[in-house]
């Protein structure tokens, strides 16, 4: 069975008294240890398609189903849960917390869940992303490519099922983006977890299992390799 | 124009996007100003126009004669026959108690027949006032009649109603003879003939006070000094309204001290707009970086702000204006308490909101707006505009310099605690005020230290207690130190000053409870009804005194006189004790430390007195000096053989033996009585037996218990002003905690909808918010306690002592200050509760991809 269903998935916005259609019954299935790539122009749906799919947002119509639990069936107390325990998010802009150490960043989660043992678990994330070593410093005394695998050890310390990724290699330069790309098909190689990234760069198109094209809220294509 | 329109479109235009934090802000500048102009019209109006009430009714003369205990009769004769044509008005001056309505007015007795010109014109105006039956020359028959009066129509009563009125220990049913005009109640008396005076106030022989007006065009100095030569040694000859400036002479410590008391709020509010510019130009560094690049000077930057600041500080001062005269109204009526009960006899004027009062609450709110933003402003002068571009507006953390900053904060620690030891200047303790100041402004340089500190000690065990959020919470405090040490500061210097003022007044009921414990030391004490006041000493009757004295189960009587006297240019109290009932002062008070019947032995039949603290300070006496008192017509001069501890009155009391006192002023009348019951005797029996034989007289009488509950009542009272304005100074800080937690929601959005993708729930946002409020308030209580416990040091010891007089044993009123305390962190923490909805209300979808 799918990790993430979109049945016929729309959404609408309304701003400033027009609506503005972000998707346009979209269907999608992802299998766990699979790594799609949404692309496609800016505006094109990427991000709203990654917000639905990480529960963020419910659809206008259609149905989201993440392991099987449709999104729109749960009130915002159990969606959190549904988040903390299913998917991990990876930003462009890294979104580390500048107050907090790496490794306090990357426990964050666990300890947003109230689960026991986090630093042994971050430590475990960020010996995996090869930064064992740095938990200690502060974000800043990273560099761009060390703050977003930072950024993949946090979305990976809680094991989730589903890692939904919104133009990770975007701040980097093209041979650090290209390290932050192996890492996340490592991740859906060795976690098995089901990741989705939506993208811009089209050698990130190369590394994954499933392209898929949006145009104007639709998908246009779907490539599996 | 075009700069005006710019100012307002970058500027202006920018604060009502938060209207709640605009709204904060303006309201925490408007208390602020609302408190100063509040205390200032109050204190106006309760003292500042004061007028002694015995100058009801006095009109415009140019000389007053006065004496200690009453002049005698035959100066009036004296001055009479003068060669020069003096216009002469003798008094007697008293109070009545209105039996219906409790009320206490003056008791004016005048010869109304040498002034029947005068009073003849009064009568024809009150004719047409309140339509009395009576003619003027009808209401003049009665003249002779002692139980006639005449009375203010503010009184509402007319020609022929009967007023009952308590003067000294009786009743007296009186018959209005005729009304005199006062609509606004500011010449509000009861007049009598002063013949019929006398005989009410048992005064035969003498007139409280001889008013004269000289001719057109005399020299009133000369004139003084040639009547002075007339007069015999005991009677002061001086200007009329000297009372009055003597008496407003003694408030001016007392005003001094409250309004220096309400600039409280005005500071905390200005740390506050400190924090507001602080957060602006932080929030615009990209702005200014833009406008700069684009031609702005450096001026028009740091004019830009000012100017933000002084829109801030007009809106609050007009705010403040109304919200000032409604506070002024309830504090004219605790001020008026307690000047009457501290100092004088008063009648509170209107509270007039003059043109000066408006332009004066004007310039504090915009000049304290202004002068907290030239910090904050400068910093957004010296933004270079390359930096600000590339940085964006990201970190706060570049404007704190710890180390300079605690360097500066031991500077102006060493400087106040130098400050602290200096003399009083001029009578006021300024350099006693400046010392605070410079505390308090060494604990605002020390606070990002010891904020950083406590954040980085506490947040391991806050985590562990309370949560991920706590350790949140006090990183994202530690991360925007300045601004967190700013918001600590104003509710931490809110906080002090409650704990100071608190662990002052604490002190202050503390050693005067155990004061009172050593000298009520009889079974019962008895005074006449009436509402008490410093300066008002009425009499109990000599043959109820005597009969009491011969009760059974009596074993003594102690009788006290007291006199209102002028010592120095100043009021005074001096008073007669009872030697021969030398048990009632138990314990030794005296700074020499000597037994009470060594001291009290002194006294003996001498020309030997003791004086109170209070006295020595304001006349700058002591023990071993000499005091030339004027007794009735006669000079004597008295030795000061020791000071004692007194807290029943700031006026300063001189205190000598009856019989000594009796040998000048001869009227045995005593103002109160201390009743000692023999042993096994029932002290109730006893005071059923006082109330029996009382019967007719108006005498109030108290169990020392009952003494020292109605002090205490009154003391409390006296500071009720002062706990009232420290509420409005811990309101204008919480309220700024509030609008500061707003802006720090408002700038950590990003970070708030970063939690919420990484499984944050909206709860544990909120929770991290109130967890923030509570850190500050946390932060700001203990920064609070330590500086306030300093400040006490300052107020009781440096303050209290130079403006007053008074020794204060140290005491912590440790329920007072915890309940205190708590107070402040449950409304802390309750000013987090909209910043923590508004937080948890964030999209998160919409704040993270903002950048």
């Amino acid at each position: 069975m799918a990790i993430l269903s979109l049945q016929n998935v729309s959404k609408h916005f309304d701003t400033d008294g027009q609506t503005v259609h972000a998707l346009r019954g979209v269907s999608l299935a992802v299998e766990s240890g699979e790594f799609v790539a949404l692309v496609g122009r800016s505006g094109c749906g990427k991000s709203t398609l990654l917000h639905l799919a990480g529960a963020m947002d419910f659809p206008s119509e259609g149905v989201v189903l993440i392991d099987g639990v449709a999104s729109s069936s749960l009130d915002d107390a159990k969606q959190t849960r549904l988040r903390r325990e299913k998917v991990g998010f990876i930003f462009q802009s890294f979104q580390l917390l500048h107050t907090l150490t790496v490794q306090e960043n990357v426990e964050l989660p666990l300890l947003l869940a109230g689960k026991p043992h986090a630093r042994g678990e971050a430590l475990r994330r960020l010996q995996w992303v090869e930064l064992d070593g740095l938990g200690t410093r502060y974000p800043h005394q990273l560099s761009g490519g060390q703050m977003q695998r930072v950024a993949i050890a946090r979305a990976l310390v809680h094991s989730p099922k589903i890692v939904l990724a919104d133009e990770p290699t975007g701040n980097l330069d093209t041979s650090t983006g290209h390290v932050i790309l192996s890492l996340l098909q490592r991740l859906t190689r060795e976690q098995q977890t089901a990741t989705i990234m939506a993208t811009h760069s089209t050698e990130a198109t190369t590394v994954c299992d499933t392209l898929v094209r949006l145009r104007d809220g639709r998908i246009e294509e779907v490539a599996r390799r | 124009m075009l700069r005006l329109k710019l100012f307002y479109r970058l500027m202006v235009r920018p604060l009502f996007r938060e209207p709640v934090r605009l709204a904060l802000t303006v309201l925490a500048v408007a208390f602020g100003v609302a408190v100063v102009l509040a205390i200032d019209l109050a204190g106006n109006a309760a003292a500042g126009s004061f007028h002694s009430s015995m100058e009801t009714l006095a009109g415009d003369n140019d000389l007053e004669v006065v004496a200690s205990g009453g002049v005698p009769e035959s100066v009036v004769a004296t001055l009479a026959t003068y060669p020069s044509p003096l216009q002469i008005s003798p008094r007697i001056e008293d109070f009545a108690v209105l039996v219906n309505s409790q009320q206490t007015l003056p008791l004016i007795g005048v010869d109304l027949i040498a002034e029947a010109s005068r009073y003849a014109a009064l009568q024809s105006s009150t004719e047409s006032a309140t339509r009395s039956p009576e003619p003027g020359a009808d209401s003049l028959n009665h003249l002779t009649d002692p139980q006639s009066v005449w009375v203010s129509s503010s009184l509402n009563m007319h020609a022929g109603d009967q007023l009952a009125l308590l003067i000294n220990d009786r009743v007296y049913d009186c018959s209005i003879r005729g009304v005199y005009p006062d609509s606004s109640g500011g010449e509000s008396a009861i007049l009598m003939d002063i013949a019929g005076a006398q005989r009410i106030l048992d005064r035969f022989g003498r007139v409280d006070r001889i008013l004269i007006k000289l001719p057109p065009g005399a020299d009133i100095d000369a004139a003084q000094r040639e009547l002075k030569k007339v007069l015999p040694p005991g009677v002061e000859i001086r200007p009329q309204g000297t009372g009055t400036e003597e008496n407003r002479k003694m408030l001016a410590a007392f005003r001094w001290n409250l309004r220096l008391l309400s600039y409280i709020a005005l500071v905390v509010g200005a740390f506050l707009i400190y924090n507001t510019i602080s957060v602006s130009v932080v929030r615009r560094r990209t702005e200014i970086g833009i406008v700069r690049a684009v031609g702005a000077s450096r001026t028009d930057v740091l004019c830009a702000f000012l100017g933000e600041a002084a829109c801030l500080g007009i809106a609050g001062a007009f705010l403040g204006l109304p919200l000032g005269r409604i506070m002024a109204s309830g504090a004219v009526k605790l001020m008026a308490l307690t000047v009457e009960s501290l100092y004088v006899s008063s009648r509170p004027g209107s509270i007039a909101l003059t043109p000066l009062s408006v332009f004066w609450a004007l310039l504090i709110g915009v000049g304290v707006s202004v002068i907290s933003a030239l910090s904050p402003a400068r910093e957004a002068m010296n933004v270079s505009p390359a930096d600000a571009m590339a940085q964006g507006r990201r970190e706060y953390i570049a404007g704190t310099h710890m180390r300079r900053d605690l360097l500066i904060a031991s500077l102006l620690e060493v400087l106040g605690v130098i400050a602290a030891q200096a003399p009083a200047i001029g009578g006021k303790p300024l350099l006693g005020y400046l010392a605070t100041i410079l505390i308090i402004a060494a604990s605002a340089y020390a606070m990002p230290a010891l904020v950083s500190f406590l954040s980085w000690a506490t947040s391991g065990l806050l985590n562990r207690l309370v949560g991920i959020e706590a350790l949140l919470a006090a990183r994202s405090l530690t991360a925007a130190l300045r601004r967190t040490s700013v918001l600590v500061a104003a509710l931490a210097t809110a906080v002090a000053m409650m704990v100071s003022v608190g662990i002052m007044v604490g002190s202050f009921r503390q050693t005067v409870v155990s004061w009172m414990n050593t000298q009520l030391p009889a079974d019962l004490y008895l005074r006449p009804a009436g509402d008490p006041a410093a300066d008002r000493h009425p009499t109990i009757s000599l043959d109820l005194t005597e009969r009491i004295a011969r009760l059974p189960g009596v074993a003594a009587v102690d009788r006290l006189r007291a006199y209102e006297i002028s010592y120095d240019g100043m009021p005074a109290t001096m008073a007669s004790i009872d030697l021969r009932v030398l048990h009632s002062y138990r314990s030794s008070d005296f700074f020499s430390a000597r037994p009470t019947e060594e001291v009290l032995g002194q006294l003996r039949g001498q020309n030997n007195v003791i004086v109170s603290e209070p006295f020595t300070y304001k006349h700058n006496v002591k023990a071993g000096d000499s005091l030339a008192l004027s007794l009735g017509e006669t000079q004597a001069n008295f030795k000061i053989i020791d000071v004692y501890y007194d807290y029943a009155s700031e006026r300063g009391y001189i205190l000598m033996d009856r019989d000594t006192m009796l040998r000048y002023l001869p009227d045995p009348a005593p103002s109160n009585l201390a009743v000692f019951v023999t042993q096994g005797a029932s002290v109730q029996d006893v005071r059923n037996s006082i109330q029996a034989i009382a019967a007719g007289h108006r005498i109030l009488i108290f169990s020392d218990r009952d003494l020292r509950t109605e002090a205490i009542r009154i003391f409390d009272r006296t500071f009720a002003i002062t706990y009232a304005l420290e509420a409005v100074a811990v309101l204008v800080a919480v309220m700024g905690i509030a609008g500061a937690l707003v802006a720090l929601v408002i700038d950590r959005r990003r970070e708030l909808g970063l939690m919420r993708f990484l499984g944050a729930s909206s709860s544990q946002i909120h929770k991290l918010i109130l967890v923030e409020a509570g850190l500050l308030g946390f932060l700001a209580n203990l920064a609070g306690l330590v500086l306030g416990y300093f400040l006490s040091l300052i107020l009781v010891f440096v303050i209290n002592k130079q403006s007053f007089g008074w020794t204060i044993r140290f005491h912590w009123p440790v329920a007072v200050i915890l309940g205190a305390l708590s107070f402040v962190y449950v409304a802390t923490i309750l000013s987090g509760l909209y910043p923590a909805r508004v937080a948890a209300r964030l999209n998160p979808l919409g704040v993270i991809h903002e950048e």
